[in-house]
C-alpha cells in the first residue's frame, strides 16, 4: 500500500488517503496525468482494471470519472477520481484501452451513458443502450426521460429503421465470391439467451465474434435514483435472477456505509446463508446451462430437481422463490422462525443424496472431457489483463475471491480457502462451478449449526435481531462495496447527496460484462460448436451484462 | 390386388408406421422423462397417451409457412418424398415368420441403400430453406452421412457375408445363437454407426439446437414438420427393424416365434439409444469426422475379417 501512495506522490493530487483495508482512495488534479499514471500502475502490479464509473454532478458542473484499479495477487487496490468539464464538447480524457484491455468496454459503456469521450479508444462504439438513445447520453442528470418516454412510436421506429439498416449493410464488406458469413447467433437463438452475437465466417470456422448486447437494459443504474433507499433494493436484486441475494448485499453494505450503521451478528450470518443459498441455486443452473449448451439436458433438469427445494427454503423465509428481496440495508428484511431451517434441511439432504449421481455421471463424463479439455483457455496473465473475476478467474489459477480478499458480513468468522484450478480451459471453469458448489453447501451447514447454537444459548434472537434501524435520510457521501457474487466481483459505488432520500448515483459493476468481452478473443480462428461451449462456459448472465 | 394395398396401408404400410410414430414418440418423452427426473406428459389420456396424438394432429393442421425466395416445390416436396423414402425398407424386412411383402435375393441391399439415401433428402430440405442456419445443417447431415455410412454398410454387410446371402428371410432362418455371438462385433458396430446415421447424440450435430438452430428442420412448421418427424421416426423404424433382422434373429424367440419379439427387440435398440441420449452431450463435427476414419471404418474391416474367419472356423460345413 504504502508504494502505491509513494507512486502516486510524483503526481499531483488532490487528496491520497487510505479507504478500507485493502484501497486507497485518490483524486488526480489534471487528467493529463492519467495516462502516465496508469503505465506506473501497471508496472507496479495493478493491472486490472476493474470498471470505470463516471458521476454527474449537474450542480457542481462536474464530471467526475472514478477509475477501480486492482491487483488481484497482492490485494492492493487504488480507487483513482479525475474531474472533467460537464458540456458535451470538452468531456474528454485519454482512453486506458491500450494499456488495461479491460477498460474497452467499460469506457464504452461510459460513453454511451454519459457522453465521456474516450480519445484514442480502438473502437468506441455505443453499447448497451437502445438505437432511439443514439446521441444522447440517458444517465446525465439534465436528461429528460419524460420527453423521451413520450415520443414512444418515434423510438420504435428509430430501433426499426436500425435494424433494417443493418441488415440491409451487414454483408456488404464481405467478398460475395467466398463462403463468408454473418450469422446473427442470437437473440432468438437457442442457447444465446437475450444477446446477440455476430459471429463473421467461413463456413464452419469462426473469423470473428462481435457481441451485440443490451437486448435486456433496464436501465437499473438510473432506476434506484428513482426509488428510496429501501425501494431500490428491488431494482438492485435485478441483476440477474439466478442471485438476487448477494447482489443486495452489496448495495446494503455501501447504505450500511454511508449511514454508518453496523449490522447485529444475526443478520451478518443470515446474510451468508442467504448469500450461499442464491450461489447455490445460480450454480446449479451454471452447471445445467453447460450441458444445455452441448445438447445435453439431463444434468439441467436433475440440478432443477435439486434447486427446488432450495427454493422452498427462500420461499418460506421470504414468500417469493426468485426475486426475494431478502436484503435490505440494516440487515435482512424478516425475521427466521426456526422453523424454516427444516426447509433447508430438507434441500440440504436432498443434496447430499444426489450430488454422486451428478459427479458419476457428468463429471467425470469422458465426452464433456474430450470436447471441453483444451476450448476456451485462459492464462492466469489474461485473468489480469481483463479483469476476469469470480469461476473464470479461478479456473485459471488466480487466486481470488472477495470473500476472502475483503471479507464483509460474517465470512471473516469462516476460514475459507481458495478453490482453484490449473489450466483455465472450459473444463475447468465447470469443475470450479462444481468444486464452488460443494464449498458452499459446507458454508450453508456452518451457518445454520452457528445460527441454531446462538439463538439455543440465546445471545441472538431471530425475530427481532434482523435488523436495525436506517436513517430514511442519508449524509452526502459515497462508499463502494464489493462482493463475491456466483459469477465474480460485483462492486458497487453509490453516491449520495445531503439529506439524500434516494441515491444519487449508483455503479453497479457486473462480472459478466467483463467475461463477455472475452468471446471474440476466446471464439477467434475455433468452430462454430465451440460457440455454446465457451459461452456457456464462461457463466454469463444476461442480466448483469446489461443491467 | 387388395394384399397389396393392405400392405401399403395398413401393414408393414402407413397406419403401421403412423402407430408406431405416435407410439414411440410417446414412449421416448416418458422414458426422457424418468431419465430426466420429470414427469412427462401426463395429462390427456392415460399416462397422457393422447398427447403425441394430439400434437402430431395439432401440427397436421396448422399453417405451413413457406419462407420468401424458396422454391416451393424443393422445399414442400422434399419431406413428402423423406416420408416415403423411410417408409419403403419396410416392405423388405420379413416381420413374422413367413410374412415378407417383398421377398428378394437383394433385401439387404435394398434396406442399406433405401436408408443410405435417406440423409441426401436431408440435406436438400436445408439447402432449399435458404437459410444460413439450414444450410449449414445440409452440409453437416452430408458430411456426417459420407463418413457414418461406409462404416454402418460395411457392418451390415457382415452377416450376409457369413450367410453366403443377402436374402433377409433367409439370414433370419440361418440365425442361430452361433450366429448371434459371431456378429456381436458387428452388431456393436451397426449400433454405433446408427446413431450417426440418426443423427442422434452424440453425433446430433446435424441439428444441433444450440450451435445451429435445428439445422435443417429451422424452416420448418405445420403438416411440413410433421412430415419431417414422420420421416425421423420411420427411419427410426426402418434402421431399428434392420439391426433386429440382421443381428438379432428378428421375429425369433424364446419359446414361440412371433412379432411381439421383433417389437420388442427394437425397442430394447430404442431404450438403449435413448439412454445413450440422456447421458452423453454432443461431439464436434471434426471429433466425429476422426472417430469415423479413424477408428469406425478400420474397425468394421476387421470385424469382416472376423467375420470371415469364423466362417471358415465353424460355419464352412453346415
Amino acid at each position: 500500500m504504502e508504494s502505491i501512495k509513494k507512486l502516486l506522490e510524483k503526481f499531483s493530487c488532490e487528496y491520497v488517503e487510505d479507504y478500507k483495508k485493502t484501497w486507497i482512495k485518490a483524486k488526480l488534479n489534471s487528467k493529463e496525468d492519467l495516462l502516465s499514471l496508469g503505465e506506473v500502475l501497471k508496472t507496479e502490479g495493478l493491472r486490472s482494471l476493474s470498471t470505470i464509473s463516471p458521476t454527474d454532478f449537474l450542480d457542481a458542473d462536474v464530471m467526475e470519472v472514478n477509475y477501480f484499479f486492482e491487483d488481484l495477487d497482492t490485494k492492493r487496490n487504488l480507487w483513482l477520481k479525475v474531474d472533467l468539464p460537464r458540456d458535451e464538447e470538452s468531456c474528454e480524457i485519454e482512453s486506458l484501452t491500450p494499456l488495461f484491455p479491460s477498460a474497452e468496454w467499460h469506457e464504452r459503456e461510459a460513453f454511451s451513458m454519459f457522453g465521456v469521450n474516450f480519445l484514442h479508444h480502438p473502437d468506441l462504439r455505443e453499447i448497451i443502450k437502445s438505437e432511439d438513445f443514439t446521441g444522447v447520453y440517458p444517465f446525465r442528470k439534465d436528461f429528460d426521460w419524460d420527453a423521451h418516454e413520450k415520443n414512444q412510436v418515434q423510438n420504435v421506429q428509430q430501433i426499426v429503421d436500425a435494424f433494417k439498416k443493418e441488415q440491409e449493410e451487414n454483408e456488404v464488406d464481405l467478398d460475395p465470391d467466398s463462403s463468408e458469413t454473418i450469422l446473427n447467433w442470437g437473440p432468438t437463438h437457442p442457447a444465446s439467451g437475450p444477446i446477440r452475437l455476430r459471429v463473421h465466417c467461413d463456413g464452419e470456422e469462426v473469423i470473428s465474434v462481435d457481441p451485440d448486447i443490451g437486448y435486456v437494459w433496464r436501465a437499473l443504474e438510473h432506476l434506484v435514483t428513482k426509488k428510496d433507499f429501501v425501494g431500490a433494493i428491488v431494482a438492485v436484486e435485478r441483476l440477474c435472477f439466478m442471485d438476487n441475494i448477494n447482489s443486495m448485499t452489496a448495495y446494503a453494505l455501501a447504505v450500511e456505509e454511508i449511514a454508518g450503521v453496523e449490522i447485529t451478528p444475526f443478520a451478518k450470518w443470515m446474510r451468508v446463508l442467504l448469500g450461499e443459498v442464491a450461489r447455490v441455486s445460480s450454480h446449479f443452473m451454471g452447471l445445467g446451462m453447460f450441458f444445455n449448451n452441448m445438447g445435453l439436458h439431463t444434468l439441467a433438469m436433475w440440478n432443477m430437481d435439486t434447486r427446488e427445494f432450495f427454493l422452498d427454503f427462500l420461499e418460506s423465509y421470504s414468500g417469493a422463490r426468485i426475486a426475494t428481496a431478502a436484503v435490505e440495508p440494516g440487515g435482512v428484511r424478516y425475521g427466521l422462525d426456526m422453523v424454516m431451517f427444516d426447509e433447508l434441511q430438507k434441500a440440504l439432504d436432498k443434496f447430499d443424496s444426489s450430488i454422486g449421481e451428478v459427479e458419476a455421471v457428468f463429471v467425470k463424463n469422458p465426452t464433456m472431457k474430450m470436447r471441453a479439455h483444451n476450448v476456451g483457455r485462459l492464462s492466469g496473465d489474461e485473468v489480469h489483463q481483463f479483469g476476469l473475476s469470480g469461476i473464470v478467474a479461478r479456473a485459471s489459477g488466480v487466486q481470488t475471491d472477495i470473500r476472502i480478499d475483503e471479507p464483509y458480513d460474517a465470512y471473516s468468522e469462516l476460514d475459507l480457502e481458495y478453490i482453484t484450478q490449473e489450466r483455465g480451459s472450459a473444463q475447468d471453469r465447470f469443475m470450479m462451478l462444481f468444486a464452488e458448489l460443494k464449498q458452499s453447501i459446507e458454508i450453508i451447514k456452518k451457518a445454520k449449526a452457528h445460527i441454531e447454537e446462538k439463538v439455543a444459548s440465546e445471545e441472538m434472537n431471530p425475530t427481532k435481531d434482523h435488523m436495525v434501524k436506517v436513517p430514511k435520510k442519508l449524509p452526502k457521501g459515497e462508499a463502494i462495496s464489493r462482493v463475491e457474487w456466483a459469477r465474480g466481483e460485483v462492486l458497487m459505488h453509490l453516491v449520495t447527496e445531503e439529506k439524500a432520500k434516494s441515491p444519487y448515483r449508483l455503479k453497479m459493476r457486473a462480472p459478466s460484462f467483463n467475461h463477455t468481452m472475452m468471446l471474440n478473443y476466446l471464439l477467434k480462428g475455433r468452430t462454430l460448436s465451440d460457440i455454446p461451449l465457451i459461452f456457456g462456459s464462461l457463466y454469463i448472465c444476461q442480466g448483469d451484462l446489461d443491467r | 390386388m387388395s394384399a397389396s394395398l393392405f400392405h401399403s396401408f395398413v401393414f408393414p404400410g402407413l397406419l403401421y408406421v403412423l402407430l408406431w410414430t405416435v407410439g414411440l414418440y410417446w414412449f421416448f418423452r416418458k422414458f426422457m422423462a424418468a431419465l430426466h427426473k420429470r414427469v412427462g406428459p401426463s395429462f390427456n389420456g392415460k399416462g397422457g397417451s393422447y398427447q403425441t396424438l394430439f400434437d402430431l394432429s395439432k401440427l397436421l393442421t396448422k399453417e405451413s409457412i413457406t419462407p420468401d425466395g424458396v422454391n416451393p416445390y424443393l422445399f414442400s416436396m422434399m419431406p413428402l418424398l423423406a416420408v416415403i423414402i423411410a417408409m419403403l425398407p419396410s416392405a423388405f424386412v420379413p416381420w413374422m415368420d413367413g410374412f415378407v411383402v417383398v421377398d428378394s435375393h437383394y433385401g439387404l441391399l435394398a434396406l442399406v441403400v433405401l436408408i443410405g439415401i435417406e440423409p441426401f433428402l436431408l440435406f436438400l430440405t436445408g439447402f432449399g430453406s435458404n437459410n444460413k442456419y439450414s444450410f449449414l445443417g445440409g452440409i453437416r447431415i452430408l458430411t456426417q452421412a459420407i463418413s457414418m455410412e461406409t462404416s454402418f454398410f460395411l457392418a451390415a454387410l457382415s452377416p450376409a457375408v457369413l450367410f453366403g446371402s443377402m436374402n433377409l428371410t433367409y439370414i433370419v432362418e440361418a440365425s442361430s445363437w452361433m450366429s448371434f455371438a459371431v456378429l456381436l462385433p458387428g452388431f456393436a458396430l451397426y449400433f454405433i454407426a446408427l446413431l450417426g446415421l440418426l443423427e442422434q447424440p452424440p453425433f446430433n450435430i446435424p441439428d444441433a439446437e444450440q450451435e445451429i438452430v435445428y439445422g435443417f428442420y429451422t424452416e420448418y412448421s405445420g403438416t411440413n414438420y410433421f412430415m419431417l418427424q414422420l420421416a425421423m421416426f420411420a427411419e427410426f423404424m426402418a434402421v431399428f427393424s434392420g439391426a433386429t433382422t440382421l443381428f438379432l434373429g428378428a421375429y425369433k424367440g424364446i419359446f414361440f416365434d412371433s412379432y411381439f419379439f421383433f417389437f420388442m427387440k427394437m425397442l430394447g435398440i430404442a431404450v438403449m439409444m435413448m439412454t445413450l441420449r440422456a447421458a452423453t452431450p454432443r461431439i464436434t463435427l471434426a471429433q466425429m469426422l476422426k472417430f469415423s476414419w479413424k477408428y469406425m471404418v478400420p474397425l468394421t474391416l476387421l470385424n469382416i475379417a472376423w467375420v470371415f474367419l469364423a466362417k471358415s472356423l465353424w460355419f464352412m460345413g453346415a
